[in-house]
């Protein structure tokens, strides 16, 4: 049942869209502004995830494996993939739907790092890589180091998560937050208008996140959910030409980026969207990077940062933090910094307005 | 009172708050900043700096297909 890939990855785009789910943008606020809003939206899937998937492992519907930490190209990977999701403007699946919204730049993004998935795992580059990945401790999740239950690491994400997410339900605003005027009604309003929250979107991702497991388990894709090896796999089958590598992570990639297109176009916000010079060339660096990181460290921010942190696997946490690492190094050396310079050379200029700073920027 | 206007049309989020933040630390107070922008992101994180901030927003609407404007009062 291939076609059940399809349907999650269809939900997946369409809610990630409508609900504004941005890996980047959750790493990049700790670094920008300090708000954990939607960081605490992320941890919200992982341990949502974490209770289903035990609970599965538990039953026997799944079972979980593990193999040794490959700690050096986690590690690498996860800096490098952090610091290109920055200059792609997305991580991989904020790539693909913000390619199903008609951005032109994610498009670019999406190829390079699909390709650079495959020079990386299969081409090119795989020597290098397998080599790296070959570098490992005897250990590989959390709990095993511990030496504690699962469900004790479990219990203690929920009970953080939950802290976390009562802080920021709790906090109000200075000012009340503006909405957009209401055109639509009833379950149109709510699907393709209405502003959705952070926190229910987590929850919905979460659930999804759980179902992937057994539906995608039950093709013999032993796994979770998971874009850069799917990716890597549309190169394969589009130059090989070789249907095996055809399997329900291709059909989920996919059903995103039509998921996120249909939500788009039926609330008003696609339109194919052409980005500058530099935005053009940093989605492609940035994609091309994204592939080679993602590769090294065994997963993206969906792979690795909320599915592997999910079933507690070492390789999940730490690429987790290494890749919140390369987005602050990114952040500095791309946002924040070259912000702070440019506020600080208008703040000599005794009377500037917005338009002279326009003026200055460009 | 004047107004002025910031177009980041093209530009992907973080970029218009970014710029937005940058701008209107130059304005002054009663002044409103028009921000116009085509990242589908920013309609959660432009409102909320606004709302954070303690700046009054006087207009927020769609201009078109994935394009909206906003209008922050710096206080």
């Amino acid at each position: 049942m291939l076609v059940t890939g399809l349907l999650i990855g269809i939900a997946l785009g369409f809610v990630m869209q409508r609900g504004r789910f941005c890996v980047t943008g959750a790493f990049r606020d700790l670094w920008v502004t300090g708000n954990t809003r939607w960081l605490t939206a992320f941890l919200i899937v992982i341990a949502v995830q974490s209770v289903g998937v035990f609970t599965l492992d538990a039953l026997g519907v799944i079972s979980l494996s593990s193999s040794p930490f490959p700690w050096l190209s986690t590690i690498g990977g996860a800096f490098i993939f952090g610091f290109a999701i920055v200059l792609a403007g997305g991580c991989a699946t904020g790539t693909y739907y913000r390619a199903g919204e008609g951005l032109v730049g994610s498009w670019l993004a999406l190829i390079f790092y699909a390709l650079f998935s495959a020079v990386s795992k299969t081409g090119a580059l795989a020597p290098a890589v397998t080599a790296i990945r070959g570098v490992t401790v005897e250990a590989s999740t959390v709990h095993g180091v511990l030496g504690v239950s699962p469900w004790l690491l479990v219990a203690a994400l929920a009970v953080a998560v939950a802290a976390l997410a009562r802080h920021h339900l709790r906090r109000r605003p200075a000012a009340p937050m503006a909405t957009l005027p209401a055109r639509k009604r009833g379950i149109a309003h709510l699907l393709f208008e209405k502003q959705w929250g952070a926190f229910s979107t987590a929850l919905v991702i979460g659930v999804l996140a759980i179902l992937a497991w057994p539906l995608s388990w039950a093709t013999g894709r032993e796994a979770g959910l998971g874009i850069t090896g799917p990716s890597s796999n549309i190169v394969n089958y589009l130059v090989a030409g070789d249907a095996e590598v055809i399997d329900w992570g291709v059909y989920l990639v996919i059903g995103i980026l039509l998921g996120a297109f249909i939500a788009a176009k039926a609330s008003g916000e696609f339109r194919v969207r052409i980005p500058d010079a530099l935005t053009t060339v940093r989605s492609i660096g940035g994609g091309a990077l994204m592939g080679i990181g993602a590769s090294l460290a065994g997963g993206c921010t969906i792979g690795n940062a909320m599915v592997n942190t999910a079933t507690f696997q070492l390789q999940g946490w730490v690429a987790f933090g290494f890749m919140i690492v390369g987005v602050g190094a990114a952040t500095r050396l791309f946002i924040t910094g070259p912000s702070k310079a440019r506020l600080a050379a208008a703040g000599q200029g005794s009377a500037s307005t917005a338009s002279e700073h326009e003026s200055m920027r460009s | 009172m004047a107004q002025h206007v910031l177009e980041t049309d093209g530009q992907v989020c973080p970029f218009p708050l970014v710029e937005a933040k940058e701008a209107i630390a130059l304005l002054a107070i009663g002044d409103e900043l028009v921000i116009n922008f085509d990242c589908t992101q920013a309609t959660d994180a432009l409102p909320r700096w606004a709302a954070d901030a303690g700046y009054p927003v006087t207009n927020f609407d769609r201009v078109g297909s994935a394009a909206w404007t906003i209008t922050v009062q710096k206080a």
